[in-house]
């Protein structure tokens, strides 16, 4: 009888605790956030301010802390997360490099389909800006230009396989215009080469370009994000301007690794739905000027997932050598 | 702007106690990450942008440039010590700066550092108060074929870097022209050369590079058996530890080549502190009238990059605060910094903001001459480490030069990489082979490779724009220095013929 009473207790006691955990998983120590640039880098500082935000909202029991893995254009910080196998405590701030790396390099063996997703966060926005002496006053003058002389105007940029390229190569396809694309390493240099009249226009982050807009040094085209730009206003989106393009949009998002246990995902996933509720984050995103875009995890994933076969087939056309 | 009401306003807010608190422990940080190998300023920076967020902003200005150019100071220590360079621009001060610590005159070659920092890094700030505006509207002008003509100049050094034999320095330009290649192609996202490793896709680290090729290198070189591990000879009393009259005169023209090759490299957007101290030490061993004595112990081998690279400071803060454009990763940094503080960095702010800017510019020189009184002292305390014996030194700079490297990446891979540019630099000590254009190809090679193929995609492939006024006078003067030499060997066979003949 007394043994009848223990199992039963046992019994009742062990069900409590495993419902309680299947609601209730917390975080016991501190939590890794993985970034792929190093410190200093744009998703470190944000990774960064996400860890100051979680702290002074209080939605969080333990600290995070940034993780910098560089190299390998993403690959690295990919391999790292996916390494981590069923690890609660581990996520990652991830961008669309982590998409595009393994679709060109065979060496970037994690994509970012293979790890979890937790939730996107922000889109980030870019304007088209040309410099103010020169003759184009709309992103269509532009384009007949490019149309009128082809491969004469240049465009500053990043890699190859950066947005600033493929919304280039939408913008090609769509209109039968032809320019060319100069590839930099750095924002800075970009930005000299187009100020410097070595190149006619270039895709910018809103921020970069504010400042250069209100010394009357840039003109600004068309713009790249959902919702209005604070300090833009007026600025038409591709298909205001006349377009009809969807841009293949450029991801901020959390991830997670792959076998993350289904409880500890679904609390992460809620915490960062708090934190995207929160107007502490309002405030950041308004300041930094990033397009809000908050999706959920199954959502996340399913636009993971068309960003790679977009990117694969814009890759493709513009001859970037593409591994799977 | 009146740059003296300007200046006098700086100097009120940054002699002000707190500022003049901010600046020491800016200057202080900056020394100390500097002479530890590997944490660079960049990251420091980083990691101290949320503290600085709740200190007044023109402060924390303050306190984070100053450990930008204080980095610059520290950094030459290891590289005359241990061989081991402290920062990317310290690597070329190892060439001489070691070699003199080896005969006995560390003391000298770090206090040289230190001097020549300090004159040319004033140098930099003075430039950068009276010239900015301007200026950084000229380096506009300068572009990939300029780029272009400015590295291949900087590759005709290795005429100068090779030593006995051209063919051998040429063999090791080639090797590191061929590292400076790997990893993911800018333009056509091909990966080149990383034999299937992930960690190859962002090619390789040249900090890595140097420190397996100079102190891995000299230690195995120094651990073979036969050769005796000498004890480096310790300077003794204080005249010894300073460098002499004869040295700062020696050092003249080093001074004003550093100043000017640092500031003119550091305003252009493209280029950096690393290329600037190579090009100074170029030029400085070029005019030299006893070139043979760099490379083992000239004391302007020293003096030059070290100014050349303070100067870079104030060079790079130019494009930075005149148009807000961010030429490398420190001042990347410094920019997201001011926009956190709520600055609006860009071609108004100095207008805008003139506080924290004269208060900047005043902080740099009361920082500059801060860092000359910490670190004339700090030679002393430095000089004492050659004392150890030979069984503590290499296991030291061994550990110095893992720690260096791990704390950068956290990588064991890149701890694999550093011994494999060890060995080699071994393998290149017992052939005969200089390892300073190796390290010389690596610095230029991909910013070459890059502004060439940049420059042709602007002209749609006409080999014409890299004649354009600028970019032609500096591949006409590469050519002349390419060629003299030829012109002085001839001369000497024709007066050996000429010996031979008359009786």
């Amino acid at each position: 009888m007394n043994l009848k009473k223990m199992l039963c207790a046992v019994a009742g006691a062990a069900l409590v605790s495993v419902g309680a955990a299947h609601a209730q998983w917390k975080p016991t120590k501190t939590v890794d956030v993985i970034v792929h640039t190093g410190p200093g880098g744009g998703s470190d500082l944000l990774a960064r301010a996400i860890a100051t935000l979680m702290e002074k909202e209080k939605l969080l029991p333990v600290r995070m802390q940034v993780i910098n893995k560089p190299g390998g254009n993403g690959a690295v910080a990919a391999a790292a997360v996916s390494e981590r196998k069923d690890d609660p405590n581990t996520l990652a701030l991830v961008t669309s490099v982590w998409i595009a790396g393994p679709l060109t390099s065979s060496e970037a063996k994690v994509a970012l389909t293979d790890l979890k997703p937790i939730a996107c966060l922000v889109f980030d926005p870019a304007v088209f800006v040309v410099r103010t002496d020169s003759p184009y006053k709309t992103l269509k003058e532009f384009i007949e230009a490019a149309k009128a002389n082809p491969g004469q105007l240049k465009q500053s940029g990043g890699s190859v396989t950066s947005r600033d390229n493929i919304v280039r190569q939408q913008l090609q396809h769509a209109t039968g215009a032809r320019w060319a694309f100069v590839s930099f390493p750095g924002g800075g240099e970009r930005l000299a080469a187009l100020l410097g009249g070595h190149v006619d226009m270039m895709v910018i982050e809103p921020q970069e370009a504010g400042e250069q807009v209100r010394a009357g040094k840039l003109r600004v085209l068309a713009r790249l994000s959902e919702n209005p730009l604070p300090g833009y206003p007026n600025v038409p989106t591709l298909k205001e301007a006349g377009y009809d393009i969807t841009p293949t949009p450029q991801i901020r998002a959390v991830m997670a690794p792959p076998q993350m246990p289904a409880e500890a995902a679904a609390y992460w996933e809620d915490r960062f739905a708090k934190l995207h509720a929160s107007p502490s984050w309002k405030k950041y995103l308004e300041e930094n000027q990033l397009d809000d875009h908050f999706t959920n995890s199954a959502e996340l994933g399913k636009l993971i997932k068309q960003i790679e076969d977009e990117l694969r087939t814009q890759y493709q056309a513009a001859g970037v050598k593409v591994v799977r | 702007m009146d740059t003296i009401g300007g200046l006098l306003q700086g100097f009120d807010v940054a002699l002000t106690w707190s500022n003049l608190t901010m600046c020491f422990v800016g200057v202080f940080l900056g020394t100390v990450i500097g002479v530890l190998p590997g944490l660079g300023p960049p990251a420091t920076i980083a990691m101290l942008l949320p503290l600085t967020l709740k200190l007044e902003p023109t402060g924390a200005m303050i306190m984070l440039a100053g450990i930008y150019y204080g980095a610059k100071y520290g950094g030459s220590t290891t590289s005359i010590l241990l061989n081991v360079p402290g920062e990317s621009a310290s690597v070329v001060t190892c060439l001489d700066g070691y070699q003199m610590a080896r005969k006995g005159r560390a003391g000298p070659a770090l206090g040289m550092a230190a001097i020549a920092s300090f004159v040319a890094g004033t140098f930099g700030v003075i430039a950068l108060m009276l010239v900015a505006p301007p200026l950084a509207r000229l380096s506009l002008a300068f572009s990939a074929p300029e780029y272009f003509a400015l590295m291949v100049l900087g590759l005709t050094m290795v005429v100068l870097l090779s030593g006995e034999s051209l063919t051998k320095g040429l063999l090791s330009m080639l090797l590191g022209l061929w590292i400076a290649s790997m990893g993911t192609d800018l333009f056509t996202a091909t990966s080149r050369f990383t034999f299937g490793q992930t960690a190859l896709l962002g090619g390789i680290d040249f900090v890595i590079v140097a420190i397996g090729i100079f102190a891995i290198g000299e230690v195995l070189a120094n651990m073979e058996p036969h050769s005796a591990p000498e004890m480096l000879p310790v300077p003794k009393g204080l005249r010894n530890l300073l460098p002499t009259w004869e040295d700062m005169k020696a050092c003249r023209f080093a001074f004003l080549n550093g100043s000017l090759v640092g500031f003119i490299v550091g305003i252009l957007p493209g280029a950096g502190s690393t290329i600037a101290s190579f090009l100074s030490y170029g030029i400085e061993k070029a005019v030299s009238k006893h070139p043979e004595q760099f490379g083992h112990g000239a004391i302007e081998g020293v003096a030059a990059p070290e100014g050349a690279n303070n100067a870079e400071t104030g060079g790079a803060l130019v494009p930075l605060l005149t148009l807000g454009i961010p030429g490398s990763g420190t001042t990347a940094v410094l920019l997201a910094a001011l926009i956190l503080w709520g600055f609006k960095p860009g071609p108004l702010f100095i207008q805008e903001s003139p506080t924290l800017f004269w208060g900047l510019v005043a902080s740099m020189y009361i920082g500059n001459v801060m860092l000359l009184v910490l670190n004339l002292p700090l030679v002393a305390v430095f000089a004492q480490l050659l004392k150890m014996p030979a069984f503590a030194m290499y296991p030291m700079i061994l550990g110095v030069s893992l720690v260096g490297v791990y704390s950068d990446s956290s990588s064991i891979f890149e701890l694999g990489l550093l011994a494999i540019f060890g060995l080699l630099g071994y393998g290149m000590r017992k052939l005969d082979f200089p390892n300073a254009p190796l390290v010389l190809g690596l610095v230029l090679g991909d910013a070459m490779e890059k502004a060439l193929r940049q420059s042709l995609m602007m002209s749609q492939g006409h080999v014409s724009i890299l004649f354009r006024p600028i970019p032609a006078v500096l591949l006409a003067v590469a050519a002349v220095l390419l060629i003299v030499p030829l012109f002085k060997k001839f001369n000497a066979m024709r007066v050996q013929v000429l010996d031979q003949e008359a009786p």
